[in-house]
């Protein structure tokens, strides 16, 4: 089972990645109210339900993919 | 496949089919037809070049290994030895650039420590065109951060180089990468020559993907329209996992536990096994299946010619395996035997079981064609004689110095090497904000001094010229540090040789170079040509670069290169031999640079014996090579970095040059500006005596203080003004870039 | 210098400081040893470990993090709630920051590039093992070079820092964005500290400055 798992900077960090990605936007007229750069990571996990899965990939997060401090994390089973 | 369709698949032409036919006394098949391809590529078999190579001076005493190894090395006496090569990365920077140049990076630095040589420092020599040209703000922000983010990641600090703009790379940029590597007394110089049958074949490293193929033989084509579409075979670096390899490899050698080594650079493994055979007169069997793949759909030919980066080819004893195993495991990176040696010199490759051809090594390495390409005696060009014609046009002085600072020629390339990691590994003693990086010898003490030669401008002038100045300015940027140079490394980048006004600008900077480097025995000891840098018919400058090391006894009292101390006489050192009308000329359209008369080398070398001397004084305080824009800029800039001003109002310099607003752009090839204590003028001119240079002149200028750039009436502006038009100019023209 | 006092250095995959604060180590007088990510140590053994600089699993993920699971960190823990002097530097001070050793994070530089230059530091709370008043230069002069030196904590945290005088250099010219110009921070004990600036860099004259020395000769 695939699950992904999405990694962004906390609202509160200055994300500087975001903040060039979105003058960039701007400066060719293509403008949004907020970008934010996080990344992606995909994981493959043999469990026997998705709920198992699910509990897999949170406790594999909070080990060492995302830095509470400055980052939040979300997953979503990959179809 | 229809034999025309074939061999334009493989870039082969009809007459090296023949040769192909002759060489094997049949037609070639199956995997014979890639490997031919490969190997007999303009890339690794250096067909148009090799019998004008073969001119230059290439040995002293000090030169331990050259031409046939990964890289040079020569000895420093104490026990020290620097192995070093520069290599060009020009097509692939220019389809990809962040890739392109961090693989370069990669690439230069597994051919030093492949001999064994822990890499000790990078430099670059970069080429860009105009910065509005399309793309160029991409490729320059790509290219800095892929040497950037290879570089500084593998922890190797980049200490020096040189970037420079011009149209003719608009479609073609340069991208070549220096390394150097340090063997301290305890390590050995290890080659590539596979020997003692038996032995097993090793490959370590990253797996094999699609990375590249065909991309050896794609170098030695020109661009086209379709140059973007090429993507898929740019090569991808990992320098994590180059820096696992670096030290896995170090240690598998300085155990003693490998009989030879070689990286899969161009031309992957086909390269490296082929060639390692061939030198040391063995044969290979090869089970291609038993490479380590990413991906297993792969096909035997896509093995044998992937650019994967981070691979490496071993020859090891069977007997010390596991402990060699055990090396590399504890740097986390699998180690797998792919082969053997075998007496009899076949190279014999095997797909599951089943060989797939069995071919003498020679044959591709030793046999591939030669080609003496068209050309013609070089014949001087863009020559001037009139004194007033040799002179750029200025007004205002005061307005053309602001000018040359702010242009991309001449402003500050912080933003360059403030990306680069120069300092890591605890050696580095000046940096690239200086014109000659210096490292120290850990063992004895000393200082190695690094530096990059070539200046397109007057490679643009004329190519002979440009090919003697290549080595000569360089070498004097050593001496005037106090620096012996010792050797020298090259990467020759020309547009198509099948050209013969192109082949003949290449021999005339072949024969240039060779000449000075006799003259001042400094020898050749490895290097690159990089052909077809043309795109739609347009080739750029004739681009030999070079790079030098040096020797000094002393890291002690090694002259800066800006103003240090207020009150210091500022003298000139003129080596009259050529007058440039200076690179000035070149900013208006249409007005192209002359010059006349000729670089004499003995005499140049002359100037380096006495600069080495002068430079190890300690009333020297300040040296700089006066170059591009001339005598103002060069004050200029030895202004600038704390701000000591220079007062040159009365010097007998004025009393000899015509229309002072004028000469003080143009240039003469050599002149050095010296800073030295007020009370040594005496001690100065009796050694500069008692080292007779012929025709060497030396003028005071004044004296350094204050805070303006003062030159007679032509030029008076605050040093401040100047110092912020050095800073701002980058910016001004590439204000995408932050 | 087997009487000299044992200093550890740890070596993760990718760190690429490991020679340069050997050599520092050296040059002051002290006895370094390597410490390999793998294996746990002795923590009796050493009067300082030195966590040096680079891009330990290619600062892959996130820098520090795959590093700060190795291992070795339980050893490096365990010293540290003992009171034996940890110092990061660059990559290093990133790992104890991400083991939470140390408090905050160190993100992306605010200009987004890697940035190699000299700055000035001015001292805000002393650290007892590392450059103390006593003999710490202040301002003092050291090079930087990193990506990602940008130390960030959120505001409970910073005032935290403040009151416990747990802020250690801060930048003279804020390069990289860093909250309240943060160069260097301590735990609350004082024993483990980190920077970004590179005090291994600046041992000798000839390096182009010595501020850096009594980071180390502290120690002796």
């Amino acid at each position: 089972m695939k699950i992904g798992v999405k990694v962004l900077p906390r609202s509160e960090v200055l994300d500087s990645q975001g903040r060039a990605v979105e003058k960039t936007l701007a400066q060719h007229g293509k403008t949004v109210a907020a970008c934010r750069v996080g990344k992606y990571v995909q994981l493959e996990i043999d469990a026997p339900t998705q709920e198992k899965a699910l509990e897999q990939a949170r406790e594999i997060a909070s080990f060492v993919l995302y830095n509470p401090l400055i980052e939040t994390f979300e997953l979503e089973v990959v179809k | 496949m229809e034999l025309a369709a074939k061999l334009k698949h493989y870039r082969l032409n009809q007459a090296e089919y023949e040769k192909i036919k002759e060489v094997l006394g049949r037609e070639p098949r199956g995997v014979e037809w890639a490997l031919f391809s490969a190997l007999w590529s303009e890339h690794c078999s250096y067909k148009s070049s090799k019998i004008h190579l073969k001119k230059f001076f290439n040995k002293t005493e000090r030169v331990l290994e050259s031409f046939g190894e990964n890289a040079g090395v020569i000895d420093l006496g104490e026990g020290e030895r620097v192995a070093f090569k520069m290599e060009s990365h020009n097509h692939p920077s220019y389809i990809e650039p962040y890739q392109g140049a961090a693989t370069g990076v990669g690439g230069i630095l597994r051919d030093i420590f492949t001999m064994g040589a822990r890499p000790l420092a990078l430099a670059n020599f970069l080429c860009f065109g105009e910065s509005r040209a399309p793309r160029m703000s991409q490729l320059v922000d790509g290219v800095v951060r892929g040497i950037a983010g290879y570089g500084n990641c593998v922890g190797v600090p980049t200490v020096t180089g040189q970037t420079e703009f011009h149209s003719s790379y608009n479609g073609n940029i340069l991208v070549n990468a220096f390394a150097l590597g340090l063997f301290r007394p305890h390590m050995k110089i290890v080659n590539s020559r596979a020997r003692g049958p038996g032995n097993w074949v090793v490959y370590v490293g990253a797996k094999t993907g699609r990375d590249g193929v065909h991309g050896a033989s794609m170098a030695s084509e020109s661009f086209d329209a379709n140059s973007e579409a090429k993507k898929p075979t740019v090569q991808i670096g990992d320098p994590f996992y180059e820096k696992l390899l670096i030290e896995s490899c170090l240690e598998v050698m300085e155990k003693d536990l490998v009989v030879a080594i070689q990286d899969m650079g161009a031309a992957g493994l086909t390269s490296s096994s082929f060639e390692m055979a061939s030198k040391g007169g063995v044969g290979l069997t090869l089970h291609l299946d038993k490479v380590p793949v990413r991906d297993q759909t792969i096909s035997p030919e896509e093995i044998l010619l992937s650019e994967s980066q981070e691979r490496m080819l071993l020859i090891c004893e069977p007997a010390k395996f596991p402990a060699l195993k055990a090396v590399f495991d504890h740097w986390n990176l699998d180690a797998s035997v792919v082969g053997e040696v075998k007496a009899s010199k076949t190279v014999e490759l095997f797909w599951r079981g089943e060989m797939l051809c069995a071919l003498d090594p020679d044959v591709l390495v030793e046999r591939a064609p030669l080609y003496q390409r068209r050309y013609s005696p070089w014949e001087a060009r863009h020559r001037e004689s009139k004194p007033d014609k040799l002179l750029p046009v200025v007004e205002d002085a005061n307005e053309a110095l602001l000018q040359v600072l702010r242009d991309l020629r001449g402003t500050s390339r912080d933003w360059v090497y403030q990306q680069y990691d120069q300092r890591v590994g605890g050696a580095t003693a000046r940096d690239a904000a200086d014109s000659v990086a210096v490292m120290r010898l850990p063992d004895s003490g000393r200082a190695l001094g690094l530096v990059l030669g070539c200046r397109p401008y007057v490679m643009r002038w004329d190519s002979r010229q440009g090919g003697m100045d290549a080595v000569a300015y360089p070498a004097l940027e050593l001496a005037a540090k106090g620096f012996e140079p010792l050797a020298l490394t090259d990467c020759l980048n020309f547009g198509n040789p099948e050209k013969p006004e192109l082949m003949t600008e290449f021999v005339a900077a072949v024969e240039g170079m060779s000449q000075t480097c006799a003259a001042m025995r400094i020898p050749v000891i490895s290097g690159n040509v990089s052909f077809y840098n043309e795109t739609l018919d347009q080739n750029v400058t004739s681009t030999p670069t070079t790079g030098l090391v040096g020797l000094r006894p002393n890291l002690q009292a090694i002259p800066a290169s800006h103003f240090t101390e207020k009150l210091d006489g500022i003298f000139l050192l003129r080596l009259p031999q050529v007058q440039l009308s200076g690179q000035l000329a070149e900013l208006k359209p249409g007005a192209p640079m002359v010059g006349q008369g000729e670089i004499h080398a003995h005499a140049v070398a002359g100037l380096v014996r006495l600069l080495i001397q002068l430079a190890r004084q300690p009333y020297v305080h300040s040296t700089r090579l006066v170059g591009k824009f001339g005598l103002a800029y060069a004050l200029a800039r030895m202004c600038l970095p704390l701000g000591i001003g220079a007062r040159t109002a009365a010097g007998d310099w004025f009393a000899e040059v015509r229309e002072p607003a004028r000469s003080l752009f143009c240039e003469h090839l050599y002149e050095v500006l010296l800073a030295v204590d007020r009370n040594q003028e005496t001690a100065l001119r009796e050694l500069i005596k008692s080292l007779a240079v012929d025709g060497l002149k030396i003028f005071k200028l004044g004296e350094t203080g204050g805070d303006r750039i003062v030159a007679g009436r032509a030029l008076d502006i605050p040093v401040s003004e100047a110092k912020r038009a050095y800073q701002t100019g980058w910016e001004a023209h590439f204000e995408g870039l932050e | 210098m087997s009487g000299s006092k044992r200093i550890g250095i740890l070596r993760f995959l990718g760190t690429n400081c490991d020679r340069d604060v050997w050599q520092a180590i050296e040059a002051v007088g002290l006895a370094p040893e390597w410490l390999w990510y793998q294996d746990r140590f002795e923590v009796s053994r050493f009067a300082a470990l030195i966590l040096p600089g680079g891009f330990s699993y290619g600062d892959y993920l996130r820098c520090g993090a795959l590093a700060a699971k190795a291992p070795v960190m339980a050893s490096v823990r365990e010293a540290a709630s003992r009171g034996v002097p940890v110092l990061g530097i660059c990559n290093g001070f990133q790992i104890l920051c991400d083991s939470g050793l140390l408090p905050g994070a160190l993100v992306r530089n605010e200009g987004l590039r890697f940035i190699d230059q000299w700055v000035e530091l001015n001292l805000v709370n002393s650290c007892p093992a590392f450059a103390p008043q006593a003999v710490a230069k202040t301002p003092s002069r050291l090079p930087i070079a990193h990506g990602e030196g940008r130390f960030y904590v959120e505001a409970e945290g910073l005032k935290e820092l403040q009151d416990q005088g747990q802020i250690w250099w801060t930048y003279a010219d804020n390069p990289n964005g860093s909250m309240a110009n943060i160069a260097g921070v301590m735990n609350r004990e004082k024993n483990v500290a980190g920077l970004m600036p590179h005090p291994e860099r600046a041992i000798f004259d000839w390096m182009g400055g010595d501020d850096g020395r009594s980071f180390f000769t502290s120690l002796v």
